[in-house]
């Protein structure tokens, strides 16, 4: 923080600075204390009690939320689609959004326009995402499964919404289209600050293009890549819209994650207790991810300077 | 040619339910499907105003997300100034607090929030998602908005003051006006979140009267049990098409400021 306090003989009227400070962010502290650090604290206060949701009586049980929520078969499922989830997401939108950002570093024509039509899918309400895709994947009318079949890729449609095995595959894709720009965004900022000489001093030592990738852009990259993979691993684990909207859980569970479950077990099982004892485990989990993220992080920047 | 299979992959699959949206709901189901259109029209746009709230629905939501922008920009803008040019104790705690509340998932929220909407008798009322958005947004902005801040120079700010302009004045007419884009960007982005987010409004909006665009659309399918495609198709071209021109206006800036502030972290 660049504090830079500018000397009191220019102060003439009005506030000092300190009042003048406090007015500024006053209404945010409010905010963020009320409605985020409040709630928060509220969640991890229901995870340790049994909430009577009609008369609001609370009683303490300590870890018994926490003991029958993760032990339940529903819950172990959950966990482990939300893995195939995080894991499938991110090895798409790794790959892509790097290609993609590479693509759009190389100086070809038409860069500007180009730049605006893949980050688009950033904007795209994950509603209109889900319902592009639930037409076009439909297993009778769809036009994917009707190209798969012309071309011959296929003899029998794909259920792509409707079969609780292909269903995962269907959220990911879905997923990952949606939030590829983000990885390209941050990896395209990043690139173009890449030192020109760097590269050009490679092309002279003889190195091809794969190798001047592989030693000079890659690591050049790697911090950046680093922070880009924890926050989509954070945002997967708990982003609940696009899958949700794509096949609402279903079918019979087949899609429903963790923070599905979260929902459900609030709404429909009227379990509070429980469903803040899961949330704040995975959130829980969440930190320590992080924790081995920003390990790295420091590592690979220690080595990219 | 990769870039162009980015490019087609990327907008495809927004082109094909704008043709579809055309279509009448026979030539939707139709197998073998047709690309273009046989006989296309605009009847699903208009039964979505005569038979379904829908302009409620775009009401409502342009509301919530109107008022929760500009609460998010102009608190965003005060404190993130705050932030980088005053050092005080409570500023910094303040800054952990937000990076922290940055951190937490939505999900997390989602129980304690609603249980609180409820015992103060705030569902199907916009001011609920109006205060929860700019809680969950207003980190967000701070973050871009601060580094935004970071690289304007302190001086011009300084010699509005020895003209005789209070700091407050110097802040808004020297400072605001320099801090314009980061401002925008970070105005289309609240508002894109605001428009068309679902977890927290389908949870705590539940009258039809009340409903924003997400859960309105989701209700049009469940409504009757007949999947009306042509009409959620014709839906989504609308909620879709005033985020297209906000990010038109705003490309470039928003491109860098995200990218930074991804950067940045």
């Amino acid at each position: 923080m660049s504090a830079v306090r500018h000397p009191s003989p220019f102060r003439r009227r009005g506030l000092n600075d300190r009042q003048l400070a406090l007015v500024l962010v006053l209404p945010t502290a409010v905010i963020l204390v009320t409605l985020q650090l409040y709630p928060f604290l509220l969640a991890l206060h229901d995870s340790f009690f049994e909430t009577d949701i009609y008369t609001g009586e609370q009683t303490l049980n300590w870890l018994t939320n926490y003991t029958t929520v993760l032990t339940a078969p529903g819950t172990r499922d959950a966990f482990v689609r939300s893995m195939v989830f995080i894991v499938g997401c991110m090895v798409i939108q790794t790959i892509s959004g790097l290609v993609i950002a590479l693509l759009l570093n190389a100086g070809l024509r038409g860069q500007t326009l180009a730049r605006g039509l893949t980050f688009f899918p950033y904007m795209v309400p994950a509603i209109v995402a889900a319902l592009a895709f639930r037409i076009s994947f439909n297993e009778i009318y769809g036009i994917v499964d009707y190209v798969l079949l012309q071309v011959k890729a296929i003899t029998h449609p794909i259920s792509f919404l409707t079969d609780t095995h292909t269903v995962m595959f269907t959220i990911i894709v879905v997923t990952s289209w949606k939030f590829i720009p983000f990885m390209t965004i941050a990896l395209l900022a990043r690139l173009q600050t890449l030192p020109r000489d760097m590269v050009e001093a490679a092309k002279v030592d003889g190195a091809g293009r794969f190798r001047s990738f592989w030693y000079i852009t890659l690591p050049w990259l790697a911090p950046v890549l680093l922070v880009a993979m924890l926050l989509r691993t954070i945002w997967s684990a708990t982003e609940f819209d696009t899958p949700f909207l794509v096949a609402f859980g279903g079918p019979l569970e087949a899609s429903t994650l963790v923070p599905i479950r979260i929902r459900t077990l609030y709404l429909q099982e009227l379990e509070v207790g429980q469903a803040c004892a899961l949330a704040i485990s995975i959130a829980l989990l969440m930190a320590i991810a992080s924790f081995f993220y920003l390990r790295a992080y420091h590592r690979v920047e220690a080595q990219a300077g | 040619v990769l870039l162009l299979g980015a490019i087609i992959i990327s907008d495809l699959p927004l082109l094909w339910i704008t043709i579809e949206s055309l279509k009448p709901d026979v030539e939707i189901i139709h197998y073998p499907p047709d690309i273009l259109p046989i006989a296309p029209s605009l009847k699903n746009f208009s039964d979505l105003f005569f038979y379904e709230p829908f302009g409620r629905f775009m009401l409502n939501s342009t509301i919530i997300a109107s008022v929760s922008t500009a609460l998010v920009v102009i608190l965003g803008t005060a404190a993130a100034y705050s932030f980088v040019r005053f050092n005080f104790i409570f500023l910094r705690g303040l800054g952990e607090a937000s990076l922290f509340a940055y951190m937490i998932p939505s999900i997390l929220l989602l129980v304690p929030i609603a249980r609180l909407a409820l015992s103060a008798h705030l569902e199907n009322q916009s001011i609920a998602l109006i205060a929860i958005y700019t809680a969950r947004l207003l980190p967000f902005a701070l973050w871009t908005l601060r580094s935004y801040f970071q690289g304007i120079s302190i001086e011009l700010e300084q010699a509005a003051m020895v003209d005789g302009c209070t700091r407050f004045g110097a802040f808004v007419r020297v400072v605001v006006p320099q801090a314009i884009p980061g401002m925008i960007a970070t105005a289309v982005f609240t508002f894109n979140a605001a428009w068309s987010e679902y977890l927290f409004s389908s949870t705590l909006m539940t009258s039809p009267m009340a409903m924003t665009v997400s859960p309105g659309i989701v209700m049009l399918s469940s409504g009757s049990g007949l999947i009306h495609w042509g009409v959620q198709m014709a839906a989504s071209v609308l909620i879709t098409l005033p985020v297209l021109v906000l990010f038109i206006i705003g490309q470039s800036q928003l491109v860098e400021t995200w990218g930074e502030g991804a950067v940045k972290g």
